[in-house]
């Protein structure tokens, strides 16, 4: 009597197996959930651990961009309301270009004298193209109204900032690996639409001509340089960094106490709120990784 | 003896006749072997080319295609309810009482599942893919399938993977997900009527070749296999845009004779193509239940698969072999099944097959779902609308405002066009061959 009872007992306790063929398994629902349910689900195994100081530290390249590109903005607007003239600008391209030369040759590791021959050569090309060029940007928008230029120069330069890519740098430095994403290369062409349209509104060629000078060297070779000092020792970038922003600052107070009270919002914004915030929702982050997950190939597909 | 309820099931995708694949041949096996169980089924799909209105198959099946033309890859245009009306007319004329969607990512099944709650109607949903989480286009088919199954009667899935990542998508409790596997047709993949010659070894695959179905590691595999076994040809049937990589390798390597590219092989000369063959070779990288595999042991060749989503649980160890989809893997696992290969008899995997796969399992099991379907509670809307706001802050509001709208239509549909003014089908009853005739006055409802 005991046995067969234990005989029964074993026979519904067959294990359930976890396959498809078979039919219907015997003493189970199609609806049974056996333990082993979900039991080779891997959450959250990709997932960076973020540490405060390192964001913000890491914010630092943000703001020195904003820094750089609020200086140009101020540039415009003294030239705009003539409290420079042309050749106090020229003076300021020619001391950018050098001082610009200066630090990449001291920071930049593979520069080589052949490099440096044809940096100097492409620039004497630049130059000479856009000195003969200034009479056509000085009245390219001449029938376009003023309001137009103005809502056109704010949108696109703030296209620029969305777009521009802070990590890297758009025109390649020498031992850089990042290619040029696409998000970049039009974060790049807004800001030099920018300083064209805003150089059109100016009095003189020469006005024209050192206006767009000033603004292509920043924001074709400020990324470069930037790049190369933060590659070169992280203590002199955020030196630097602080300078400048210590720097933009004042000048902006200067210039309007309202612009003043929104840039350091923002920079405020960027190096201390963002950081937390980021750290406060990355608790919410639920990656999910299992055998349903498509096989990625482990080598690479040569066309 | 228990009473079987008879029931009438309107089954709902994008997916069907003329096409052919996995999602339609399950429908259309399904179909048939409900009918032979003595429900009725009608089917619901869109209008294929010329091919619109209502049309019959095989056994009586009625199928529906509706004059709505696909627009991107199968699927037809996402109007939240403009397929309201003529759904309402079909469930009503067909008086039918559940409806069973497949496939996800139709959006004609989402749509007729969302008006037939509304009208009150039991639903059922199967799912046939496994999807990821991480892209941009899973999140957003996530997040449609967590609307859909908020208010499901009950779900299906074909492998016990794919309930694992359907439970995960959509949020439902596992309780409520049902495992039936499809099946194979055991009649029409019968194995070759005489063994085949073993001095040369043919390995067979049959899929469409793109990056999902793995025919970059085929690219990888197959001059290798073929340089260490000089005794092993390759026949590759199908065809899509990694056709090109194939031919490529095949010329570089001089494979020419070795390796023979079908081109796309139309459905019913499958079989004629597998009996060809040794082994099967599959290489896909993600399958929620692989059908090709069953039809290659149907006929019984010996299977090497990729071990990925639904495929170890499909066959018996000893009718697969498995690997990593990784190419150095895969050529082991093809060396493995060439030693084993003399162990294996077609006829008699062809035998097991017959018990271990059989539609008519399937569909007996489908109907006990639907059995369990039809015993749930009627709802009304505020208790349905609850339901709905779980799934999400914003989401939530946003799903139960839809349903308040096809509400508020639906009442506005039956003002305007009462459901009796909507003429009901008669239920004719077919005859088979050597069945005694049935009686048409014996009321079944």
């Amino acid at each position: 009597m005991e046995t067969s009872g234990n005989e029964n007992l074993s026979q519904t306790q067959t294990k359930w197996r976890k396959v498809a063929y078979g039919g219907m398994q015997l003493g189970f629902d199609d609806n049974h959930t056996d333990d082993s349910f979900l039991e080779e689900m891997v959450m959250n195994a990709n997932v960076v651990k973020r540490d405060m100081l390192k964001v913000m530290l890491d914010s630092v390249s943000i703001s020195q961009y904003l820094c750089i590109v609020s200086l140009v903005v101020l540039v415009w607007a003294h030239t705009l309301g003539s409290t420079f003239n042309e050749n106090s600008l020229l003076l300021l391209d020619i001391t950018l270009l050098g001082s610009g030369f200066f630090v990449l040759l001291l920071t930049a590791e593979m520069l080589s004298f052949h490099l440096l021959l044809n940096y100097v050569l492409k620039i004497s090309y630049f130059i000479t193209g856009l000195y003969a060029l200034s009479p056509i940007y000085h009245t390219l928008t001449r029938s376009i109204s003023s309001d137009t230029i103005w809502a056109l120069t704010t949108s696109l330069v703030i296209l620029h900032l969305f777009l521009h890519n802070y990590a890297g740098s758009t025109v390649k430095a020498p031992g850089a690996l990042d290619k040029p994403t696409l998000s970049s290369n039009i974060s790049l062409n807004s800001s030099i639409v920018a300083s064209l349209l805003i150089a059109s509104r100016l009095p003189s060629r020469l006005h024209v001509f050192a206006i767009v000078l000033f603004s292509l060297q920043v924001f074709l070779f400020a990324p470069l340089v930037t790049y190369c000092i933060k590659k070169y020792s992280f203590r002199l970038h955020l030196g630097f960094s602080f300078g400048l922003m210590a720097v933009t600052l004042g000048f902006v107070y200067r210039f309007d106490g309202l612009v003043f009270v929104v840039l350091l919002g923002v920079l405020v914004f960027v190096n201390l709120v963002c950081p937390w915030w980021l750290i406060r929702i990355q608790e919410y982050k639920f990656e999910i990784n299992g055998p349903w997950d498509e096989a990625k190939l482990c080598f690479n597909i040569t066309d | 003896m228990t009473e079987q309820r008879r029931h009438r099931i309107l089954m709902v995708s994008d997916f069907f006749y003329p096409n052919f694949g996995g999602v339609e041949n399950h429908i259309y096996y399904l179909s048939q072997c409900l009918l032979k169980l003595g429900h009725k089924v009608v089917v619901m799909t869109h209008a294929y080319g010329n091919r619109s209105g209502v049309r019959y198959m095989t056994g009586g099946l009625k199928v529906y295609y509706i004059p709505w033309k696909p627009f991107l890859m199968q699927n037809t245009l996402p109007t939240f309810y403009g397929t309201l009306s003529i759904i309402r007319t079909i469930l009503i004329r067909e008086k039918i009482s559940l409806i069973h969607g497949h496939q996800a990512f139709s959006t004609l099944c989402h749509e007729a599942l969302m008006h037939g709650r509304t009208m009150g109607y039991k639903v059922v949903f199967t799912d046939h893919s496994l999807y990821g989480f991480a892209d941009v286009g899973s999140i957003h088919m996530n997040k449609v399938l967590q609307f859909t199954l908020a208010d499901v009667t009950e779900a299906i899935c074909v492998s016990h993977t794919s309930k694992e990542n359907t439970v995960l998508r959509s949020g439902l409790p596992p309780e409520k997900v049902f495992v039936i596997p499809n099946a194979v047709d055991t009649a029409m993949f019968k194995p070759a009527p005489q063994k085949l010659g073993s001095d040369e070894i043919i390995i067979v695959v049959i899929s469409r070749l793109v990056y999902r179905k793995g025919a970059d590691l085929l690219v990888e595999i197959i001059p290798e296999v073929c340089r260490l076994y000089p005794n092993v040809r390759f026949i590759v049937g199908g065809d899509g845009p990694k056709r090109v990589r194939l031919e490529e390798m095949r010329e570089k390597h001089s494979l020419q004779d070795r390796v023979d590219m079908l081109g796309a092989v139309p459905h019913a000369k499958v079989r004629s193509v597998l009996i060809s063959g040794h082994i099967f070779l599959n290489s896909s990288l993600t399958e929620a239940f692989c059908i090709a595999i069953l039809e290659a042991a149907s006929c019984g060749l010996l299977t090497v698969s990729t071990r990925v989503g639904g495929v170890p649980e499909v066959l018996p160890d000893d009718m697969v072999v498995l690997a990593k989809p990784d190419p150095s893997d895969m050529v082991q696992a093809i060396e493995k099944a060439i030693r084993i290969l003399p162990q294996i008899d077609p006829q008699a995997m062809h035998l097991r097959m017959k018990k271990l796969y059989s539609w008519h399992d399937v569909a007996k099991r489908t109907e006990i779902v639907y059995d369990r379907a039809l015993r749930c509670s009627n709802q009304d809307l505020l208790e349905r609308l609850s339901r709905y706001l779980t799934c999400g802050a914003w989401a939530g509001k946003l799903f139960c405002f839809v349903m308040i709208i096809d509400f508020l239509l639906w009442r506005l549909l039956q003002l305007w066009q009462p459901d009796v003014d909507i003429e009901v089908v008669p239920d004719i009853m077919h005859f088979r061959h050597g069945d005694p005739p049935e009686d048409f006055n014996k009321d079944n409802s």
